[in-house]
């Protein structure tokens, strides 16, 4: 693959004596969509811990753009344009649906000294709530911005969490399982939008249990068993290995 | 008595306000459970009585005798009370030296006071931020050179120069700090500041991946809530003048720890308006019990002193808002910038509480 914007590198992780990630090596292609597949307890969600700097690898290198990012804490790596979402929507309960695209993004105003001299932020202010009603509406839940995001429905709270992700005009944006839970109609949906953003310059990589849906949207796929890439490839490619099949029909 | 009565509801309510609202912004809205707010109010007490106190024993030269500090502060007490009391600035410099000089240290304080307990998560942080607050008020009770442990020490009166209702005058200023203090606040936390707190409250992993450092947000919050809080220390001081560690043992932490935790619950956790109506209805009910205790023991036959009946209310209290009213008598809102509340003018508002299904 040329000009991967991340690749992982013999990343291996334990949790006291079990070993979650066994070397670990994949490569995201730059403005892609890429998909993580493998049953539960298989490390994918490990995997993005360590990626986004949730957790500290045991040894190996996350490379992004270049650049080391191993050690780095998630608010560094924030910086760097990676943002991420978690596998249950975490909305910020008591906030409205606009609070929440607002929280998304680093504001002058939010040092108490600069907070208290309006005309410091106030432009930025205007700037971000029309760039989060913009989301709003490219996501379709804009009728629901002063609802306080506890109200929202399950999917509703993908969007949002997709939407949130927007805000920070990322130039990588890691799912974790983005339709887990979602009637297949919005799911459909969700991946869309997706790909729309993708065919704007954003690469995705993304964690996802439900196949059937998923696969005709992405272009690169690896699968992971027992903490190790078993398949990468096309979509063709990794559905018919028979390592995959394997694990995911359970050895017939 | 009845006009003392009312003077003394509003002198509490002007205290309970200023260390309410500062607590409402460290654990309402920024979800920080300070158990350890009684501390800024000692830190307060000790700029008047140890810190200011030593300067001005510098300034006149007071000899530190046989009595020790205690005894000194008495003499320099004394000796600034009679100065002031002819010449009305020298009191006021002093006033608001002290104040000044609370806020500051009382600032620094808290930043440190939380450098420990930061990286906690919140269970943890309540119980090491309580156990910080205790350890140094027991340094500040057995180690006499701070605040002269149980003697306690004097402080000058700033309002020698009045002579009749000082008390309503000293009133009056608690009053118009406590209003600086809400304005303060209220435009304070309608900023993305106040925003980022309650976010910060919500869910700390979301703000750790979208890039903020949380353990500069949480030190920088408990700064300026002990800052504030530590004004309340400076006037409890030059209203008693007396500063006296062990009133910041027990009931120290029952006053100035749990009392504004239960006005913050009462009125409302995340709304300054809130906390207002939680600390008057508050104040006035302690103050009536406290007033009226004597009929109270006499009219229900009481085998305790009334006073206990303040515990037991209270307790009993806050157990039925818990229960009953989580939410408080005025639920939080949305933080409202000058660009939100433009929103709100030209969107559609939704009906509130309608769900509506994608």
């Amino acid at each position: 693959m040329k000009d991967p914007i991340l690749e992982t590198r013999n990343l291996i992780k334990f949790f006291g004596d079990v070993l979650v990630l066994d070397g670990v090596n994949i490569k995201v292609g730059r403005k892609t969509i890429t998909l993580i597949i493998g049953p539960n307890g298989s490390g994918k969600s490990t995997l993005i811990n360590v990626i986004t700097g949730f957790y500290p690898a045991t040894s190996g290198q996350v490379i992004f753009e270049g650049q080391d990012i191993t050690k780095k804490r998630p608010y560094q790596i924030y910086d760097l344009g990676i943002v991420r979402t978690f596998q249950t929507p975490q909305p910020l309960k008591k906030l409205t649906v606009l609070e929440n695209l607002l929280i998304a993004r680093k504001h002058v105003g939010e040092n108490v000294i600069s907070a208290l001299n309006y005309k410091k932020w106030s432009e930025f202010e205007d700037e971000l709530v029309e760039r989060a009603f913009k989301i709003l509406e490219f996501l379709r839940i804009d009728h629901l911005w002063d609802e306080e995001s506890y109200k929202l429905s399950g999917g509703q709270l993908k969007l949002l969490e997709v939407g949130r992700a927007l805000m920070t005009e990322p130039k990588l944006i890691i799912m974790d399982e983005p339709i887990a839970g979602v009637a297949p109609a919005l799911a459909h949906e969700i991946l869309k939008r997706i790909v729309e953003l993708k065919n704007k310059g954003i690469t995705f990589l993304i964690v996802e249990h439900r196949l059937d849906i998923a696969l005709r949207y992405v272009d690169y796929i690896y699968a992971m068993a027992s903490g190790k890439v078993i398949a990468e490839g096309s979509e063709e490619e990794v559905i018919n290995n028979p390592q995959v099949v394997e694990v995911y029909i359970g050895g017939g | 008595m009845i006009y003392g009565l009312i003077l003394n509801i509003l002198l509490w309510f002007g205290f309970y306000l200023i260390i309410s609202l500062s607590l409402n912004m460290e654990y309402g809205y920024g979800g920080i459970p300070n158990f350890g707010k009684a501390l800024s109010v000692l830190v307060g007490a000790i700029v008047a009585g140890g810190v200011v106190t030593r300067i001005l024993i510098y300034i006149y030269h007071i000899k530190i005798g046989i009595g020790g500090f205690s005894t000194a502060t008495s003499a320099v007490s004394n000796e600034v009370t009679t100065l002031i009391a002819h010449n009305p600035l020298l009191g006021l410099a002093l006033f608001l030296l002290t104040l000044i000089l609370a806020i500051i240290i009382g600032c620094i304080a808290g930043a440190i006071f939380i450098l420990p307990s930061a990286r906690l998560k919140e269970d943890y942080l309540a119980i090491t931020l309580l156990a910080i607050a205790e350890t140094f008020t027991m340094i500040c009770y057995y180690n006499q050179s701070i605040i002269g442990g149980y003697y306690g020490v004097s402080v000058p009166d700033f309002l020698a120069f009045i002579h009749t209702n000082r008390g309503v005058v000293f009133t009056g200023i608690v009053l118009l700090i406590a209003l600086i203090t809400f304005i303060f606040f209220e435009r304070l936390m309608n900023t993305p500041y106040g925003r980022l707190l309650r976010a910060m409250r919500e869910n700390e992993d979301v703000i750790r991946v979208y890039g903020r450092d949380l353990m500069k947000v949480r030190v920088m919050t408990m700064a300026v809530g002990s800052g504030i809080a530590a004004i309340v220390g400076v006037l409890l001081s030059y209203y008693t003048l007396r500063v006296q560690a062990n009133s910041f043992m027990i009931t120290g932490r029952t006053l100035w720890t749990f009392y504004p935790f239960l006005i913050i619950l009462l009125g409302g956790a995340s709304n300054n308006k809130g906390t207002a109506v939680g600390t008057i209805i508050f104040v006035t009910v302690m103050e009536v019990i406290d007033f009226y205790k004597t009929n109270i023991v006499s009219f229900l036959h009481l085998p305790v002193e009334a006073v206990w009946l303040e515990y037991i209310l209270f307790g009993i209290m806050m157990l039925l808002i818990l229960y009953y009213k989580p939410e408080g008598i005025l639920p939080e809102k949305p933080i409202i910038t000058p660009a939100i509340k433009k929103a709100y003018e030209t969107k559609k508002v939704s009906k509130k509480g309608v769900r509506e299904e994608y």
